[in-house]
C-alpha cells in the first residue's frame, strides 16, 4: 500500500465539504429499463439502476453477468437498444422527443461532450504507447475540453503526486508496472473533472502485489466523495468501500443492498453461494 | 578500368535519368499517399456503398499489372481529349496504382491497433477527427512505416517501366546509352548500382522508422 496515497488531499476537484447540511442526495446515474443485445445474445435485460451524487456502489457477479456491458453502456461504448441513462440529469447517448415520444440517438458530438463528465478506468488500462504519462493525462483536457496547456500539466502533476507517480511524468507507459499504469490511467479519467468515475475489474489483471496501491487510490478517491460504480472481484473492497452493493447476473439484478447486510444476510440462495465462493477461496 | 569507360563516359547522363525517376516517384509518392490514406479511411469508417466500390476497386488495380494500365491510359487518354502531358498521365496511373496497396497498408496499420485505444479515446469525450488525430494516426502510420517505405521502394522500381511508354527516365536514359557505346553490361550494371542505391536508402530509412515505432511499444 503506498503511503503517499493514504495522507493525500483531495483527488477530486471540488470535494463535497464534509459536516455540510445534507439535503436530499441527487441522483447523479440513472439508468432505467437498459436493455443490450449482442446479436441474439441480450446482455442486458432491462437493467435499471440509479446512482446517489457521492455514493460508491459496487457490482459483483459472475463472468459474462453483463457488468462490463453495463458500464460500457453508460458512457456508450456499447450502444443499447432499449431504455435510458442520464448522468446528472443529462441523457447519454439517446433523448426522448417529446413530440413523438421517440428515442432518438444524439449526435457524435453530443456524445464525446457527454462522455467528458464520465471517467471510466479499464481492466488493461489502455494508456496511450506513444504518448509519456503527462501527455497521456493533459492530452484530453487540452484537446477535448479547452484548458490551456500549463493549466492541464499543472492539474496533471498534481493528480500524478496524489497517485505516487511524481517521478514518472516523463516516463511512456511500457516502462511502467502494471500498477504504475493503472494509476496513471485514473490520474488521466480524473483530468477531465469526471462527475461519474466507473472502474471496470481495474485489478484483475495486476499483480496480487500491485493490486494494493490501485484500491489505496481508489480508497482516497471514494473518501472525496466521488461518484463511483465500481466492477470487481476484490471482495474486501467492496465490503470496507462500498455504499451499496449490486449483484448482477444473466443481465439483470438479482439483489443490491448495504455491505453489511449482503456479506452477512444475503436475501437471495444465488448472492449466497457467490459469496460462499469467495469466502471459502479468500476468506474475507 | 578501358572496360568501365563507357560507364565512366556516360554516368552523368545515367544521374540525369535517375533525377528524372526520382522526380517521377516522389511525384507520385504524395498523390498516391495521401488517397491511401483516404480509401483506408473509407476502408473503415465507409458506409457499405463506399466500401463496396473500394472492394471493385481494390481488385481490378490489384489484378492489372502496371504495365498494361501504362499502355492502356497511354492510348486511351488521347481519344478521352484529355491532353494530360506523358510525364503527367504516368504520373497519375502511378498514383491510381499504388494508392490501392498504400491504402491497405494505412488499413492495416489502423485495424492492428486494439479496440483499447479506440475505447479510451472515446471515453476521454474525443470526437472522431480528434481521436484519429492525436491517437490512432500517431500509432497506426508508425506501425505503417516500414510496409509504407517498402510500397515506395516498389514504386521507384516500377518506374522502369515507363521508359515503355516513351518517357525518359533512368532505364530509358540507360538504354539510348547502350545503343550508343554499344556496352550494355557495363551500363544498365551502372543503371542498376544506381537504382540500388535509391531503393538501399529507402531501406534504410524504413528500417529506421521501424526501430522509431518501437518507441513506447
Amino acid at each position: 500500500m503506498d503511503d503517499t496515497l493514504s495522507d493525500a488531499p483531495s483527488l477530486v476537484t471540488d470535494p463535497p465539504v464534509i459536516g455540510a447540511p445534507q439535503a436530499a442526495p441527487r441522483p447523479m446515474l440513472t439508468m432505467t429499463g437498459v436493455v443490450k443485445s449482442f446479436g441474439a445474445n441480450q446482455v442486458l435485460r432491462g437493467v435499471s439502476l440509479s446512482v446517489a451524487a457521492g455514493e460508491v456502489v459496487v457490482v459483483i457477479g459472475p463472468s459474462g453477468s453483463g457488468k462490463t456491458t453495463l458500464l460500457r453502456c453508460v458512457n456508450l461504448l456499447e450502444d443499447y437498444q432499449q431504455g435510458t441513462v442520464t448522468v446528472d440529469g443529462a441523457p447519454i447517448g439517446y433523448r426522448i422527443d417529446p413530440r413523438s415520444g421517440q428515442r432518438q440517438r444524439m449526435s457524435e458530438r453530443d456524445i464525446a461532450a457527454s462522455r467528458e463528465t464520465i471517467g471510466i478506468v479499464f481492466q488493461s488500462y489502455n494508456l496511450f504507447p506513444h504518448m509519456t504519462v503527462l501527455q497521456n493525462i493533459v492530452a484530453a483536457p487540452v484537446r477535448v475540453k479547452g484548458v490551456p496547456r500549463a493549466k492541464a500539466e499543472a492539474r496533471a502533476r498534481e493528480l500524478l503526486a496524489l497517485v505516487g507517480l511524481s517521478d514518472k511524468a516523463g516516463e511512456y507507459p511500457v516502462r511502467l508496472s502494471g500498477g504504475q499504469q493503472q494509476r496513471v490511467a485514473i490520474a488521466r479519467a480524473l483530468a477531465m473533472d469526471p462527475k461519474l468515475m466507473m472502474f471496470d475489474e481495474v485489478t484483475s489483471a495486476l499483480d496480487p502485489e500491485l493490486v494494493g496501491e490501485v484500491l489505496a487510490a481508489m480508497q482516497q478517491l471514494a473518501r472525496d466523495g466521488m461518484t463511483m460504480i465500481v466492477v470487481t472481484h476484490e471482495m474486501s473492497f467492496a465490503r470496507d468501500v462500498a455504499d451499496r452493493i449490486v449483484f448482477m447476473e444473466g443481465g439483470v439484478i438479482v439483489e443490491e443492498g448495504k455491505p453489511e447486510q449482503m456479506f452477512a444476510a444475503p436475501r437471495t440462495e444465488r448472492v449466497r453461494q457467490f459469496l460462499k465462493r469467495y469466502n471459502d477461496r479468500y476468506r474475507i | 578500368m578501358k572496360m568501365l569507360a563507357p560507364l565512366l563516359h556516360s554516368y552523368w547522363y545515367l544521374f540525369r535519368g535517375a533525377g528524372m525517376t526520382l522526380l517521377m516517384a516522389g511525384a507520385a509518392v504524395l498523390p498516391a499517399t495521401a488517397l491511401g490514406v483516404v480509401l483506408a479511411l473509407v476502408h473503415v469508417f465507409g458506409r457499405p456503398m463506399a466500401r463496396a466500390v473500394l472492394q471493385v476497386y481494390l481488385f481490378v488495380v490489384r489484378g492489372i499489372p502496371l504495365l498494361v494500365l501504362l499502355t492502356f491510359v497511354y492510348y486511351l487518354l488521347p481519344l478521352t481529349g484529355i491532353d494530360l502531358p506523358p510525364f503527367w498521365g504516368v504520373v497519375l496511373v502511378m498514383s491510381l496504382y499504388y494508392a490501392a496497396f498504400m491504402s491497405e497498408v494505412f488499413r492495416a496499420g489502423i485495424e492492428s491497433l486494439p479496440q483499447a485505444q479506440w475505447d479510451a479515446a472515446r471515453s476521454l469525450g474525443m470526437t472522431r477527427h480528434l481521436m484519429l488525430r492525436i491517437v490512432i494516426f500517431p500509432q497506426a502510420l508508425r506501425l505503417a512505416a516500414p510496409p509504407f517505405v517498402s510500397q515506395c521502394v516498389s514504386l521507384v522500381k516500377a518506374t522502369s517501366l515507363v521508359s515503355i511508354v516513351g518517357l525518359w527516365e533512368l532505364t530509358m536514359a540507360s538504354r539510348e546509352v547502350v545503343e550508343r557505346t554499344l556496352a550494355p553490361f557495363q551500363i544498365f550494371i551502372g543503371a542498376a548500382l544506381i537504382y540500388f542505391c535509391i531503393c538501399y536508402t529507402l531501406a534504410l530509412y524504413g528500417r529506421y522508422l521501424e526501430r522509431r515505432s518501437l518507441v513506447g511499444h
